[in-house]
C-alpha cells in the first residue's frame, strides 16, 4: 500500500478522474486508512465542484466591444501586408549638414492630429519633437532596459492610436534595434513615440495623423529631424547622426513601415 | 510571418480560421484578466494574441485544437511581457512562490475548523467571493486552477501553454485548490495575506 508521500502526486488526477484503474484502486485503498489524505481529497474535490458550480457566473464577463472590433480588423491588416508597394523614396532637400559623431536617431510617430504642432513651421515642429525625444529617452533610459517585441508596439499603436501599422521587419539590417513605444507627454499624449537604438544610440519615431507636410530635413539642437508624409500621416524621424545615416534610416523606415 | 493568401480557397479557409479564432475572444479576455488583473493590460494582451495568431495562421494545423493554440499564444505573450518589463504583477514562473507555499503548508492546510463540513460551506460560497479568492492566489496557482477548472483544459494542454512539466501542472492545481479551500473556509484571508508579504 502506498504511503502519503507516494500518494501525493496521485491526489489531483484522482480528484479529476484522470487515473488509470490500478492507480485509482491504490488511492482508494490508502484513503480508507488515512484521514489526512481523505481530508486533502475532500478539500480538492470541494473546490473543484464549487468552481464548476459557479462556472457560469465566472464566465459571464464579456470582452469589451472595442476590443472585439479592433481584433476583428487585424485580419485585413495581415491580408494587405504582403506585396504592398513601397512608397516612393523621398528626394531630400539639400539642407543636410554634417553633424557630431554622437548619433541619436529619433523616429517619432504620433498618432493624433496636433493642430498646434502641425500648423507651425518645420523648424518649430522639429525643435519640439527633438525636445520630446531627449526627454523621453532621458526618462526611458533611467527606467527601462527594455526591448519590446514588435507585436507589442504594433498592438499598442492599434489600441492607443487606432493606427494599425506594421514596424519595418529585420531592423538590424539597418543597424536599428527596437526599444519600445510610449505615449508621449508631448501633445497631451496624442503623439505616439516609437524608440529605437541605432548602433546603441537612441532613436525615436513620431507620427502625426491626418496631416501632410513637405518633405525636408531640419537641423535642430544638434539633431537631424527628417519630416515626410505618407497618405494622410506625417512622420518625423529625429537623429543625432550624419545626414547620410539619417537618410538611410529614413529610407529603411519608409520602405518597411506599414 | 505574413500569411500566404494565393487562392480564393485559401482565402476562404483563412476567413473561417479568423472567425473561429474570434469566437474565443471572451474566454481569452477573461483569462487575460486573471493573468494581468488590469483590464487595459488584459486588452493589450488579447490584441497581441490575435495579431500573432493571424500572422501565424499558416502555421496552425487544421484539425488541432485552435482554442488551446490561442491560449498558448496568450500565455507566451504574457510571459514575454513579464520578462521584458520585469514586472512582478505577472509572475508566471514562480518557484519562489511554490517554495513559500511549501513552507506555509504545515499550518495552512488543516488550520480550518475541523467541524466544518467542507462541501456544505463551499456550496454556500458566492461567485464574487470565489472570484476574489481566485484573484488573490499567487500567479502560478491561479493560472493552473483557472485553466483546469474554469477553462477545462487537459493537464497536457496546460503544460504546453505554461511550458512546464505535467507533474508541475498537477502540483500547482493541487496547491491552488487547497489554498482556495483554506481561504474560503478560514474566511479571514490569513493564508493569502501571509503569501503576498
Amino acid at each position: 500500500m502506498p504511503n502519503c508521500t507516494q500518494l501525493d502526486p496521485l491526489v489531483t488526477p484522482y480528484v479529476d478522474g484522470e487515473l488509470a484503474p490500478a492507480d485509482r484502486q491504490a488511492v482508494d485503498q490508502h484513503l480508507r486508512v488515512c484521514p489526512s489524505c481523505q481530508a486533502r481529497v475532500a478539500a480538492e474535490h470541494a473546490v473543484r465542484d464549487l468552481i464548476r458550480a459557479r462556472e457560469a457566473v465566472l464566465n459571464s464577463l464579456r470582452a469589451p466591444a472595442g476590443l472585439r472590433a479592433r481584433c476583428a480588423t487585424f485580419d485585413t491588416l495581415t491580408t494587405s501586408r504582403p506585396g504592398v508597394a513601397s512608397p516612393p523614396a523621398i528626394r531630400w532637400r539639400a539642407r543636410l549638414t554634417p553633424l557630431a559623431l554622437a548619433a541619436t536617431l529619433v523616429l517619432i510617430v504620433g498618432g493624433a492630429f496636433l493642430y498646434q504642432v502641425t500648423d507651425r513651421s518645420a523648424s518649430v515642429l522639429a525643435a519640439e519633437l527633438t525636445a520630446d525625444h531627449l526627454k523621453c529617452f532621458g526618462v526611458i533610459n533611467g527606467i527601462l532596459g527594455t526591448h519590446d517585441e514588435p507585436v507589442a508596439v504594433e498592438s499598442s499603436m492599434a489600441s492607443r492610436f487606432g493606427w494599425r501599422m506594421r514596424l519595418p521587419e529585420q531592423p538590424d539590417r539597418a543597424g536599428l534595434q527596437l526599444v519600445g513605444a510610449r505615449p508621449c507627454l508631448y501633445g497631451e499624449g496624442r503623439v505616439a513615440h516609437i524608440m529605437y537604438r541605432h548602433h546603441g544610440r537612441p532613436v525615436s519615431v513620431f507620427m502625426l495623423p491626418k496631416t501632410t507636410r513637405p518633405e525636408e530635413i531640419v537641423e535642430v539642437m544638434g539633431h537631424e529631424a527628417a519630416i515626410w508624409s505618407a497618405g494622410d500621416r506625417t512622420f518625423v524621424l529625429i537623429a543625432r547622426e550624419p545626414p547620410a545615416e539619417v537618410a538611410r534610416m529614413v529610407s529603411f523606415v519608409q520602405a518597411g513601415l506599414r | 510571418m505574413p500569411v500566404q493568401r494565393s487562392t480564393s480557397a485559401e482565402a476562404a479557409g483563412i476567413a473561417t480560421f479568423e472567425a473561429e479564432a474570434l469566437a474565443y475572444l471572451d474566454s481569452l479576455y477573461r483569462t487575460a484578466l486573471r493573468l494581468t488583473r488590469v483590464p487595459a493590460d488584459a486588452e493589450d494582451l488579447v490584441q497581441e494574441t490575435y495579431l500573432k495568431a493571424f500572422r501565424a495562421a499558416g502555421r496552425f494545423e487544421p484539425g488541432t485544437n485552435l482554442r488551446a493554440w490561442l491560449f498558448t499564444i496568450l500565455h507566451n505573450s504574457a510571459r514575454n511581457r513579464a520578462r521584458d518589463r520585469a514586472r512582478d504583477a505577472v509572475t508566471i514562473d514562480s518557484e519562489t512562490v511554490e517554495r513559500a507555499a511549501d513552507a506555509l503548508e504545515g499550518f495552512t492546510f488543516g488550520a480550518r475548523p475541523a467541524e466544518t463540513p467542507e462541501t456544505l460551506l463551499l456550496r454556500e460560497t458566492l461567485a464574487p467571493d470565489l472570484q476574489a479568492a481566485i484573484d488573490a492566489l499567487p500567479d502560478a496557482f491561479r493560472q493552473a486552477v483557472w485553466l483546469r477548472d474554469v477553462e477545462e483544459f487537459s493537464y497536457a494542454e496546460i503544460a504546453d501553454m505554461l511550458s512546464i512539466p505535467v507533474g508541475t501542472v498537477m502540483s500547482r492545481i493541487s496547491r491552488g485548490r487547497r489554498l482556495l479551500f483554506d481561504q474560503l473556509t478560514v474566511g479571514d484571508g490569513v493564508v493569502l495575506k501571509a503569501e503576498s508579504r
